[in-house]
């Protein structure tokens, strides 16, 4: 009973030491970087340029159904209907695109990379590359992260560009607000922070992703069964921190 | 044609970032290519302005404010805005902080200077104007206007406690009033009380006349009718007689009318002067003839013997 107690505290503990292991071994592979230039590549183009399209149907929708909805909510004449735009554009700035971006990442992103690597884990290849003088940390985990970082901006900025423009399209088409008051609205409440809050926001998010991800997947145990567990793990863990991380930085920053 | 994943990575890198700057200077309301030009105005309050709101010139949006901070050697609130590089800022402009600061909508309002004046340069300082602000007004207002509700809600109280005054003193003339009124009430229900015999028996004496009424018209209906009859055809002989009056009426009007004008014999007589004037002639020689008659009866009788015997 004592043992199973203390398991609850200091599991996560041990798991969060090994993890800040990782990272540490990550960062130390920093300036081999120019030797898996070729694999960061390949990195960003599977985690950015093709997370793309679905990320940008999501958040296009996400901005039309925030219009929509606000434009119900708004009853009053008293308010007028540029509100509306100052509502949907800061919570797509702030929120929405960042975090709309970041649950189709983790669960598209954070589940490959968990089962990628923890593929290449049980099946002792990553034990290969170490035999053969490769730094595993180096050549699997560092590309993945950095290319979560760096790309990450890229997807927030594309979730808020077609959220608001979904936004705009759907209340100038829908009849809920006009275009030109739409703008004037957000223009109106526009604080210049905001999409810098978003690109700040959206940096921690690709590292949380993609780094829990590695480490869920580069310390996978247990043949095929333990691979499904790594990526369930992976998406989970991803989503969980990923929603942490927003609070702490909203309560910090804003 | 396949791209090489450098070429994807940068053009998906590039864009985001183009979208990234030129989205942020849209939505600040720069001009997404151009340069801004940039000002600054000094207010004693800054009434809720804060960066990102709207700057307008009669009422039309033409830039938005940066950035509002205390300045730290002044103590003023110093505000830097842009505007739109052709509007014409010229020295004599002032910049009004206006709009509801409850609705959170509050903008910089400025009004420019005469276009010949030479232009306030970039980062040059506009005046601070005094402007009117409705909700600033109503604020500055209000006190003025509580106390004047207060005085007419003093002056009812006042009202209520006269008339409240009035109700409890038993002099007061609003009293005596009601009390003569109460009094004359009962006068009239005492009256009523003691005269109920009489009342009633007036109304029973009343019925009865109208029952006596009612049997002397029905034992004598059959004669009233046959005297209403008679009277009728009375009435009927006398219309006849009139109508033949009238007929002898029209008659002599015709008659007079002839003789008014003059026709016939009757009618000449009574119109004609000249008969009349004959006449006369004729009398007055009579009379002349008389006169010297009696005057000279000789001439006359000359021949007469039998006169002359005399």
């Amino acid at each position: 009973m004592v043992k199973l107690t203390l398991d609850i505290v200091t599991n996560p503990l041990a798991a969060f030491g090994r993890y800040s292991r990782l990272l540490f071994h990550a960062f130390g592979a920093m300036p081999e970087l120019s030797t898996y230039r070729k694999n960061l590549w390949e990195q960003m183009v599977r985690i950015g340029v093709d997370s793309l399209p679905i990320v940008m149907l999501a958040a296009g929708f996400s901005g039309a159904v925030t219009t929509v909805q606000t434009s119900y909510q708004l009853v009053t004449p008293l308010i007028p209907r540029s509100i509306i735009g100052a509502i949907v554009v800061p919570s797509m700035i702030l929120e929405l695109g960042a975090v709309v971006t970041g649950f189709i990442l983790a669960g598209r992103v954070g589940a490959r990379i968990a089962a990628e690597l923890g593929t290449m884990r049980v099946t002792e290849q990553i034990d290969a590359l170490e035999s053969m003088g490769l730094n595993s940390i180096g050549y699997l985990i560092v590309p993945r992260v950095l290319a979560g970082i760096v790309m990450f901006p890229v997807l927030y900025v594309a979730a808020c560009f077609v959220g608001i423009g979904g936004g705009i399209l759907i209340g100038d088409l829908g009849g809920f607000v006009p275009a030109e008051e739409f703008v004037d609205g957000a223009r109106e409440f526009f604080q210049p922070f905001d999409p810098i809050f978003g690109i700040i926001k959206s940096l921690v998010f690709g590292f949380l992703i993609t780094s829990i991800s590695c480490f869920k997947g580069y310390y996978t145990r247990g043949g095929a069964e333990g691979v499904g567990r790594a990526t369930t793990q992976a998406a989970v863990a991803s989503c969980v921190f990923l929603l942490l991380a927003d609070l702490v930085l909203a309560a910090t920053l804003l | 044609m396949k791209f090489s994943n450098e070429i994807k990575v940068g053009l998906t890198i590039i864009v985001a970032t183009l979208i990234f700057i030129l989205g942020i200077r849209y939505f600040e309301d720069l001009p997404l290519f151009d340069s801004t030009y940039d000002l600054v105005a000094e207010f004693d309050d800054a009434a809720g302005l804060i960066g990102g709101n709207i700057v307008r010139v009669n009422g039309v949006a033409v830039g938005s404010v940066n950035d509002v901070y205390i300045s730290e050697t002044t103590g003023k609130v110093m505000v830097e805005f842009h505007v739109n590089p052709n509007i014409p800022v010229t020295e004599g402009s002032f910049a009004t902080i206006a709009g509801f600061d409850a609705l959170g909508v509050v903008r910089l309002d400025l009004t420019l200077g005469p276009a010949s004046a030479a232009r306030i340069p970039e980062g040059g300082t506009v005046a601070a104007g005094t402007g009117s602000d409705l909700m600033a007004d109503l604020t500055a207002q209000a006190p003025e206007m509580l106390d004047s509700v207060g005085e007419a809600v003093g002056q009812l109280n006042d009202v209520l406690a006269e008339a409240n005054t009035m109700l409890a003193t038993p002099e007061s003339d609003f009293r005596q009033t009601l009390n003569a009124a109460k009094g004359s009430m009962q006068q009239i229900e005492q009256l009523l009380a003691s005269e109920r015999d009489r009342i009633a028996s007036i109304l029973a004496n009343a019925d009865s006349i109208s029952a006596d009424l009612n049997a002397a018209l029905g034992e004598d209906g059959q004669s009233v009718q046959d005297l209403m009859s008679q009277m009728e055809e009375t009435l009927a002989t006398l219309n006849e007689d009139l109508e033949a009056f009238q007929e002898t009426n029209e008659q002599i009007n015709t008659l007079l009318t002839k003789l008014n004008e003059g026709e016939g014999t009757l009618g000449m007589l009574i119109n004609d002067p000249s008969m009349y004037h004959r006449m006369d002639s004729t009398l007055s020689g009579l009379n002349d003839l008389i006169a010297d008659f009696q005057a000279n009866p000789g001439r006359y009788l000359k021949e007469m013997k039998l006169v002359d015997l005399f």
